[in-house]
């Protein structure tokens, strides 16, 4: 669905399913020069499930209008007002990498607005390294290339999809390509520049889930491990996925989330 | 972990060593259907919220290592296997166009090709403009309703290269997608995704497997077309996919919303899918692409300094000579090799051809090429031949015109059949044009 947020048309997935934002709202945030695509799984699975799943492209990425964002902060104060955009008194938020680090601000300065925050393949902190920021930056096709390549643990390499067909690094490449010229140098110069993890993560009082992968490159399980010593939730590990785990090994990340959204439920 | 590179993909794309049993090679899935864990596990299938395999007709483990790996070597998002080149290129326009909607494509292809649209897609209300594979003549048929252009890399049989970036930037500007039959070619010798096309479409049957023993297609999804650009142009791909739970596969799949079509219609719908066993053999022919295209344009090149030097030869064809007016555009297209066709004259025309053909002995007389064998047709009487006279003019399909797929056997050992042939044709020549 398409909504207006700050004079902005935003595109928002809906999993396929019409919206209600009054029911049990899954908002997911994506990563760093990713959309709404990359939860192509898990929103399409909750969504028919009775949630009101819902993944919106941040300005400037996949069918969103605007300019990219430039801090982690501004993101999650976007995130606020896309959610009163659309009409989202309280949500549920699960955010992937860069979308993590949205989703521990999101859950830090609008407590009032999340029910529960799930973090994947994420950390306090992603510092990104100078190399992949100039290519970014100069070269985004080379830095795209090299993200495929971090991103994605064995069975990515191999092209050996859960989607019948389909390719991990082309289908990667290509919606990372589709996003506005700058939008991924945007991303991953706002997630270098992010160092308000610590901070945020204790000030977090939402029932929390860490899903992390043992194979992560560009957050490795130890600092992943990190954030949810802080955070003192859930955790589930997934040893054999990289870091772009809810594409690489999609129901891995599905079915820990269900149960944690589900236990939720039941105690609400 | 660096990204792998061609031959390695050619042997290890879309294949992880099987968890149960640890097969290396790719197991025979020879089954129809797959065995549901529950009934939610099921819907979720049929709703494409999860990955897995529901019916062979849509997806099988065997067939999808293959699509995975096609995807793969051709640099795209995802691949679509089918029974046949042929149901590769049907289910791909099925895909995006419907009655009323036009098509540009090439003159100079495979007479199935040709016939296709002229003659099958033409009665359900889409029309098709022939022109040669030129960019001037491609820009100036796209119409309004222009739904994709399409060719031949190389062209079938008359050797015409198509210059894929530069049509391809016509058609990105035009908004219509390229969409490239790369049969000749393969992905071992261009990438016409990386060079601005959209969609490749194979016949599998041919280099890729190799072996002659089984058939087969793929349609493979570049991922890298606008399908929104033009509001309400490409219904089958931005609005509800009423056939299959109303799905906006634009919204919902993005980059691999034409291949997700292609599988939740053309194989659900019309179902030319693959066989698993068919899937597997192809698979243990893609494992040798490489070397065996090495060895084809190496025979290839000796081949021609064969007929050019023979005195039975009227005229030789292949992209390769200096004197083919596409020269300079395959050499930049296709460094590694401009392909294992040939097209040559046999002095004393049809008959002479005949005799040609009729007297190889270690070649084969058929209907088909990129055989790891060599094979020899006279195109005109036999693979064009349904296609009008006014096309097969078009298509440079003279009466001398012998189609020659140069084989792997060594090269010495097809020299000296196709000197006894050549001679052979020589000796009928004068004789028939006496009778």
């Amino acid at each position: 669905m398409k909504i207006s947020v700050r004079g902005e048309d935003v595109f928002a997935s809906t999993g396929g399913r019409a919206f209600d934002p009054s029911g049990d709202v899954v908002l997911f945030i994506h990563g760093s020069g990713q959309n709404h695509l990359g939860f192509m799984l898990q929103h399409r699975f909750l969504a028919n499930r009775g949630w009101q799943a819902i993944t919106p492209d941040f300005p400037g990425h996949g069918q969103s209008q605007g300019t990219p964002l430039t801090s982690i902060e501004a993101m999650a104060d976007w995130l606020a007002a896309f959610m009163e955009a659309a009409n989202i008194g309280t949500a549920h938020i699960a955010g992937h990498s860069q979308g993590a680090l949205v989703a521990l601000e999101l859950a830090a300065r609008y407590g009032d607005k999340v029910r529960s925050a799930t973090f994947i393949a994420s950390a306090l902190a992603i510092p990104v390294n100078d190399y992949l920021l100039g290519l970014a930056k100069d070269r985004e096709p080379k830095a795209i290339k090299a993200m495929m390549d971090w991103g994605h643990g064995p069975t990515g390499h191999v092209h050996d999809h859960t989607m019948p067909g389909s390719s991990h690094m082309g289908l990667g490449s290509q919606l990372m390509a589709s996003n506005t010229p700058g939008a991924l140098y945007a991303d991953l110069n706002a997630c270098n520049s992010y160092h308000g993890g610590a901070e945020a993560a204790a000030k977090v009082t939402c029932p929390t889930l860490c899903i992390l992968s043992g194979e992560d490159k560009m957050t490795p399980i130890k600092a992943g491990r990190q954030l949810h010593a802080m955070l003192k939730g859930a955790l589930a590990e997934i040893p054999h996925s990289g870091h772009m785990s809810i594409t690489e090994q999609p129901w891995e990340v599905t079915q820990p989330l269900r149960r944690f959204l589900e236990a939720q439920r039941a105690e609400a | 972990m660096a990204d792998y590179k061609f031959d390695t993909l050619s042997l290890h794309a879309g294949q992880s060593p099987d968890g149960r049993f640890g097969s290396r090679a790719v197991p025979i899935h020879q089954t129809t259907s797959y065995v549901f864990q529950d009934t939610e596990q099921a819907a979720a299938l049929f709703n494409m919220e999860i990955g897995g395999h529901i019916y062979t007709r849509l997806t099988n483990p065997t067939v999808a290592v293959l699509e995975q790996r096609l995807a793969a070597l051709d640099g795209g998002v995802a691949a679509v296997a089918t029974a046949s080149g042929m149901s590769a290129l049907f289910v791909t326009v099925l895909a995006i166009c419907s009655g009323g909607d036009h098509v540009v494509a090439s003159s100079q292809m495979y007479g199935a090709n040709i016939n296709l649209f002229q003659h099958t897609l033409s009665r359900y209300g889409i029309e098709t403009t022939f022109v040669k594979p030129r960019v001037d003549e491609i820009e100036g048929a796209i119409r309004e309703n222009t739904k994709m252009v399409f060719g031949e890399v190389i062209g079938n049989p008359g050797m015409d290269i198509m210059d894929v970036p530069a049509v391809a930037a016509v058609t990105k500007a035009a908004k219509v997608p390229l969409v490239i039959d790369a049969t000749f070619n393969t992905p071992w010798m261009i990438k016409p995704i990386e060079m601005g096309a959209n969609i490749v479409i194979h016949s599998l049957t041919k280099w890729m497997g190799g072996h002659g023993v089984a058939l087969g297609g793929g349609v493979i999804d570049g991922g890298n077309f606008d399908w929104g650009a033009t509001p309400g142009k490409f219904p089958t791909i931005t609005e509800a996919h009423f056939g299959y739970q109303g799905v906006n596969l634009w919204e919902e799949f993005g980059p691999m919303a034409f291949a997700t079509r292609v599988r939740t219609e053309g194989m659900m719908n019309a179902g030319p899918c693959m066989a698993p066993q068919n899937a597997f053999y192809i698979l243990q022919g893609i494992e040798t692409l490489p070397l065996r295209m090495e060895r084809h344009m190496a025979n290839t090149a000796k081949m021609l300094d064969f007929l050019t030097s023979h005195d039975q030869v009227s005229w030789v064809k292949h992209p390769a000579l200096a004197q083919h007016p596409d020269h300079e555009t395959a050499l930049r297209l296709m460094p590694k090799g401009q392909g294992s066709i040939i097209s040559m004259g046999v002095k004393g025309g049809r008959a002479a051809a005949s005799a040609f053909i009729e007297s190889v002995g270690l070649a084969s007389h058929l209907a088909n090429v990129g055989d790891a064998k060599t094979l020899v047709i006279h195109p005109g009487s036999t693979t064009h031949s349904h296609i009008t006279a006014e096309a097969m003019e078009a298509a440079g399909l003279t009466d001398d015109l012998v189609r020659i797929s140069v084989g792997l056997e060594d090269f010495d050992d097809i020299a000296a059949d196709f000197t006894q042939a050549l001679k052979a044709a020589g000796r009928a020549a004068p004789r028939m044009a006496a009778e």
